[in-house]
Parts: C-alpha cells; sequence; structure tokens
C-alpha cells in the first residue's frame, strides 16, 4: 500500500524540493565563501579605509554560487 | 570621454623675492598639483615655511580646540569677507576665548563644587540616625570618642566593661556614637574590633546630619540651575560665533597651507623652483597669471613629458561629460584609471544603470526610491552623497522604464493574463497582456507586458546574451589598452585571442548542431588557445574555464530580478489573500502591515541587491578584461571657499 501511494505522488512536489536543495545547498556554499572574503575585507578596511571598494567586490565573488543555484532552481520549476 | 584629461608637466623658476607673490597667486588660481621636491640626490634644499607659518597654526589650532568644544558643524551661510575677518581675526579669537573661558573656569568650579557636596552627602548618610550635632563630635580633653558601623549593639559587652558611657545606637544602619572616658580608650577599642567596628569619618562642620544633607541638596539643585544657565551661555556664544569660526577655519587653514608650502618646493640660497602638473589646457592659463601676478619675474615653462617613465605620477583628472559625471564615484571606489590607460566611466554610465534597472524593473520601487534620492539629495547635506544620490536617480528612471515593459508595481503585475491554468488578473482592469510571438526556446511566449516569472528561461538568456555583449566589449577595450602599451602584437595575442576562442567554440556549437563538422571550429578554438598561450603565458589558458564562469554570471541579472519579484509577490499573497477578511475588521490592520513592513524590507533590498550584483558585474566580470587603475588623484594646490570670499 505504501509503495503504491508512492508512485502516485505529485512530480511537482518533488521538483520543489530539487529547487529548494538547489538554492538552500547553494546558498550555504556561498555564505561560507563570504564569511572568510568579508572578514579579511573588514580587517584591511579598518587598517585603509579605500579598501572598501575591492572588499565589497572580493566579498560578493562566492555570490555567484547562490546564483547559480538560483538560475538552477528556475530551471527546475 | 574615455580618457582622463592630458596633463602637462609645468615647472616655475624664480628669484626668492617673489615666492610669496608666486604661492599666493598659485593658491587662487587652483590648478597646479605640486609635485613634492625630494631632497635626496639634489644640490637643491626643502624650502623653509614663511615666517607666520607658526602663528597661523598655533591660531589654528585654537580656534580647532574651540570649535570641536562647541561641536560646530559645517552648514550653508552666506559668505565673509575675507580681508574684514583678518583684521578682526585677533580681536575676536581672544575675545571668545575669554569668554569661552570665563564660562568654562566657572562651570568647572561649579561641577567641583557639586562634587564636594555629593562627598559630604555620602560621609553624612550615616550618621542620620543619631541625634548628635557634627561639632559635638570632638574638641574633648577627657573623653575618647568611638564613631563606626558595627556588626550589632554593643550595649553589653561595652557595659561589661565600664559604666561610665555614652552610647547612641542606630540599629537600621549599625553606627554607633560611643563617648568613654579617655583612660578607657585602648581596651574599648580591643572590645570594638570584635564587633568588625569601622571608623566613619566626621565631616568639620556644624549642625545635625539631617540637617547639612538637606542644605546641601538645596545647594545643590541650585548649582544645578547655575549650570544650566551657564550651558545656555555657551550655547548662545556658539550661536554668536559659530559663522566666525567656520570662516576663520578657512581662512586660517588657506593661509596655513600657503605658509607651509615651500616645504614641497626646492630652493637654494636665492631662488626656488616648483615642480607640478596641470592640465593640459589651463597650461597658458596658469604661465599668464603667475607671470603677470610678478611682473614677469618667475619663469614658467612646460617640459617635456616621458609618459612611459612618468605614469604613475602623473596625476589623473576626468574628463567626461557632465551627465555621466556622478559614475565617477563608482571608479572611484574601484581605482583611478592610469594616465595611458582608457576611461570606462561613460561605459559604466550605460551599463551600471541598465543592469539595475533591468533587475528591478518595477515601477512601484523606482517610485519610492526615485523619491527617496530626491529627498536625501535635498535635505542631507553630506560631501561625497549627491553623487551616489545621482547614480541612484538614474537607476531608478532605468528601472522605471523597465518597469513599465515589465508591467509590474511592487510585485503585482498591471496587465491580466491568460495561462493554460486560468486568468491572472492585473491591477487596471481591462488591460490585457498582448501575445508578440513565440520565444524560441522552452516553449515561453513573448508578450507586452513582459510576465518574467513566465519566461525565466528566455530571461535567462537575454541575460546571457547581453553579458557576452558586454564581456566582448571588455575585450575590445582590452585590446586598445594594450596596443596603446606594448604594440600590436601583443594586443592580438593577448586580447584578439579572445575572440577567437570565442568564435572557435561557437563554431563547435554549430557543429555540434550538425551545421558543419566539429574539426572546423575545435581547429579555431586550437588556434585561439595557441595565441593566448603565447601572449600570457601559462596564465592564459588556464583563464579560459573563466570566459564560461563569467558569461553565465550575467544570469543573475534575469535571476535576481525574479527572486525581488517573487519576495514582492509572496508579500502581496500573505496581506491580501491570506490575512485580508472578507468585511473590515482587526484583521485589515495586520493584513496592511504586513503589506507595508513587507515592502519596506524589498525596498531596501531593491537598493542592495541589484545595486550590488550590477556594480559587480562592471568590477568583476567587465573590469578584469582591461582595466588596471591605480591613478593618482589630481588634487590641485588651492583651496574651494565655502564661508569666505576675497
Amino acid at each position: 500500500m505504501v509503495g503504491e501511494e508512492l508512485t502516485t505522488m505529485d512530480p511537482s512536489g518533488l521538483k520543489a524540493i530539487g529547487a529548494g536543495l538547489a538554492v538552500g545547498l547553494a546558498g550555504i556554499a556561498s555564505g561560507l565563501g563570504e564569511k572568510d572574503i568579508g572578514t579579511a575585507a573588514v580587517a584591511a578596511m579598518t587598517e585603509k579605509e579605500e579598501m572598501f571598494g575591492k572588499g565589497l567586490i572580493m566579498t560578493v565573488i562566492p555570490e555567484s554560487i547562490v546564483i547559480f543555484g538560483l538560475v538552477v532552481a528556475l530551471l527546475i520549476k | 570621454m574615455l580618457k582622463p584629461q592630458s596633463m602637462s608637466r609645468a615647472v616655475i623658476v624664480g628669484h626668492k623675492n617673489v615666492l610669496n607673490k608666486t604661492v599666493d597667486t598659485l593658491h587662487n588660481t587652483n590648478i597646479l598639483h605640486i609635485e613634492d621636491f625630494n631632497e635626496s640626490e639634489s644640490t637643491f634644499k626643502i624650502g623653509k615655511p614663511f615666517e607666520n607659518a607658526a602663528d597661523v597654526s598655533k591660531k589654528l589650532v585654537k580656534l580647532r580646540a574651540i570649535s570641536s568644544y562647541l561641536g560646530i558643524k559645517p552648514k550653508e551661510v552666506p559668505k565673509q569677507n575675507a580681508e574684514r575677518l583678518w583684521m578682526e581675526l585677533d580681536e575676536k579669537l581672544s575675545a571668545l576665548e575669554s569668554e569661552l573661558n570665563e564660562k568654562t573656569d566657572e562651570k568647572g568650579a561649579l561641577e567641583n563644587r557639586l562634587k564636594d557636596l555629593e562627598a559630604l552627602q555620602k560621609d553624612l548618610e550615616p550618621l542620620t540616625g543619631i541625634p548628635i550635632s557634627l561639632e559635638n563630635y570632638s574638641g574633648y580633653e577627657s573623653i575618647a570618642v568611638f564613631v563606626g558601623i558595627v556588626k550589632e549593639d554593643v550595649r553589653s559587652a561595652i557595659s561589661e566593661i565600664t559604666n561610665e558611657f555614652e552610647l547612641d545606637y542606630d540599629s537600621q544602619k549599625n553606627v554607633i556614637a560611643l563617648f568613654v572616658k579617655k583612660e578607657m580608650e585602648q581596651s574599648i577599642s580591643k572590645v570594638l574590633l570584635e564587633f568588625e567596628y569601622r571608623e566613619l569619618k566626621i565631616p568639620k562642620l556644624e549642625g545635625k546630619p539631617a540637617e547639612l544633607i538637606s542644605n546641601a541638596e538645596q545647594e545643590k539643585t541650585k548649582i544645578l540651575s547655575q549650570i544650566e544657565a551657564i550651558d545656555r551661555d555657551i550655547t548662545s556664544i556658539r550661536e554668536k560665533y559659530s559663522d566666525f569660526i567656520l570662516a576663520t577655519d578657512e581662512i586660517l587653514s588657506i593661509e596655513s597651507q600657503k605658509s607651509e608650502a615651500p616645504l614641497r618646493f626646492a630652493t637654494s640660497e636665492q631662488s626656488f623652483v616648483i615642480d607640478g602638473w596641470v592640465p593640459s589646457k589651463d597650461f597658458e592659463k596658469l604661465k599668464t597669471t603667475v607671470e603677470k601676478a610678478t611682473n614677469g619675474h618667475v619663469f614658467v615653462t612646460e617640459q617635456e613629458v616621458k609618459i612611459k617613465e612618468e605614469e604613475k605620477s602623473i596625476p589623473i583628472e576626468y574628463d567626461n561629460p557632465k551627465i555621466s559625471r556622478p559614475f565617477q564615484a563608482i571608479m572611484d571606489l574601484y581605482a583611478r584609471p592610469r594616465y595611458t590607460e582608457l576611461d570606462p566611466t561613460v561605459l559604466v554610465f550605460i551599463a551600471f544603470p541598465l543592469f539595475y534597472g533591468m533587475i528591478l524593473g518595477d515601477i512601484g520601487y523606482a517610485l519610492i526610491l526615485l523619491s527617496l534620492a530626491l529627498g536625501i539629495k535635498k535635505f542631507v547635506k553630506i560631501e561625497g552623497l549627491v553623487p551616489l544620490m545621482n547614480v541612484l536617480i538614474y537607476c531608478q528612471i532605468s528601472s522605471l522604464i523597465f518597469g513599465l515593459l515589465y508591467g509590474e508595481v511592487l510585485g503585482f503585475s498591471l496587465a491580466s493574463l491568460h495561462t493554460e491554468h486560468g486568468v491572472v488578473e492585473g491591477l487596471i482592469p481591462g488591460f490585457e497582456t498582448i501575445t508578440l510571438f513565440e520565444s524560441p526556446i522552452a516553449g515561453e511566449v513573448i508578450t507586452y507586458p513582459i510576465h518574467r516569472t513566465h519566461m525565466a528561461t528566455t530571461m535567462i538568456l537575454i541575460s546571457i546574451i547581453i553579458g557576452i555583449i558586454h564581456i566582448n566589449m571588455g575585450y575590445i577595450l582590452g585590446f586598445i589598452n594594450e596596443y596603446k602599451k606594448h604594440g600590436l602584437p601583443a594586443a592580438v595575442l593577448e586580447k584578439a585571442s579572445w575572440f577567437i576562442v570565442e568564435i572557435g567554440a561557437g563554431l563547435i556549437a554549430l557543429g555540434a548542431l550538425g551545421y558543419m563538422p566539429v574539426t572546423i571550429g575545435a581547429a579555431v578554438l586550437l588556434i585561439g588557445v595557441v595565441m593566448l598561450a603565447k601572449g600570457e603565458g601559462i596564465k592564459g589558458p588556464l583563464e579560459l574555464p573563466t570566459l564560461l564562469s563569467n558569461t553565465l554570471s550575467y544570469s543573475r541579472i534575469a535571476a535576481v530580478g525574479l527572486s525581488s519579484v517573487y519576495i514582492a509577490s509572496t508579500v502581496n499573497l500573505i496581506a491580501f489573500e491570506m490575512l485580508m477578511p472578507e468585511k473590515f475588521g482587526i484583521m485589515t490592520f495586520v493584513a496592511i502591515i504586513v503589506f507595508l513592513i513587507g515592502h519596506a524590507i524589498n525596498t531596501i533590498l531593491s537598493i542592495i541587491a541589484p545595486g550590488l550584483h550590477s556594480l559587480r558585474l562592471q568590477y568583476v566580470e567587465f573590469f578584469t578584461k582591461f582595466y588596471e587603475g591605480g591613478g593618482k588623484k589630481y588634487n590641485p594646490f588651492g583651496y574651494k571657499r565655502k564661508y569666505t570670499e576675497e
């Protein structure tokens, strides 16, 4: 009986789970990357304020990962 | 446009007699960027500051100290006559100083008295429970007095030793006042030690402690009101002198700059040499004004510039049309261009708002942020904020245009849309979505207004195509830069090779689709890679994958935009379909609050997310193709007067 229920599961639910995983996991990865870079960027900024621009750019570089996740999620949909 | 202003190296030589006049003139014209003189390996010496330097800086220090004590803030006031200011300066400055000193001394004395009173109250506090006047605690020849805090009542312990004593005990505070014969002092103090006796200090005053405390309280309130009055006086001094302080700070700063300028010049026994940079178009102006001011007693020449050797020392001034100037702030955030480099400000002026608008593309948010930016520009006067607000305004105009294209207001769709799942009503009744043509991919349909959420794949593809154009523009600029710097062969190998790689990749794609043999594409690609390897070394081929990742990175234009639409429409969904009741009631307010807070948060996100992502596309994807930066800022010797005029 249980098996039967599983086979009739709505595929859009699985799609939603997949999309969620794509964004969520990619978001964690981005966060891990940005955490270290951000720390270093703030440290550099306290010594030299002009580093703000470069620090900001360096910090958002791993943002790409979550964007790719988001794109994948949109395509799954 | 596309290039920094052309600079000329000016050398000014003259006799020391006219140094003062020359410095004055240079400072007034405010166009010469002085190159500091370096004493080593030269027969010349660094010049000495003018005689008034010490005096001026002394006054400036005094004035700044007063200004920071009074908390003077920059503001807009009518300009004052500098000459009259100089005449009044000494007198007014010393008047201000003495007035302020008098008040601060008075205030200091009052504050000291206040502290003394508080200390006195603290000393008297434990004695309030004992009805003895202070003067009665001392002045005896044959009686010893113990006043202090103990653990518990000592009466029984004392009476074991002697009957001749007088004891007052305050059981609440555990304070004793004990009077005994002098000869008993030793033995009594031993007994008291067992009760953890701690002596209290008796202030040398007369009267009952409680009365004294209330007197002190009265005096304290009097002093506090006096201090308040003095504070009011200080505020009125601030009002009276703030214009004077701002203006004087300005003229003293100018004078101090001038009097210390010779420290940057080369001098010999009799002559001086000033070396600096001036925009080429202003060289004649510099020459004529300086020569005229000194009756031709100084000699101004234009030195030949060896661009290759001197590139790093040439200061950079932008040369942009007025409309794109706010974006210089965005350039400065990264780095100023070098002298021989292309200045991409104009391209950023086009691409930055374009990407921003494509991402946000919402009439509602655009109007909110536009009025916010205009308001901040009008009411908040912080230097450096105006260009950023102008950038924001440009971005909002762009997102307004895209908002009309997308037909979105705060996440609502303006037009109604017929889909296979039924009809989605739009905000404007009767405004139907018009189907234009079918998109070649993913079976999506291109409509007006463009429903982004229904054509995600097409939007992503469009973003990537824009990315390819943008990146290739970067390579073209890189080619020009490299050509100017290292000649044609280097430019072809290092930058044009990327085009060949791209063409090769394109041909391979065509081959995979079956239009031509894949080998042709592969051969072209290989040629490109070999050229790249020759031009950039091993670094070149290693960077090949960035071509793919950079291009895909532009898909963020579609993705971030969609996420912002989804946030907005989710807020609307929660507020209007989940919370809003049929009948008017308390839940109506809850729905409205959710609506307001949700959109407030999304408005803030609408600055950060599109702004940062658009900025990043410029800095990371675009600039890395051609831009080095690192030019020095052109900082002419002079001063922009705000509070004074000559």
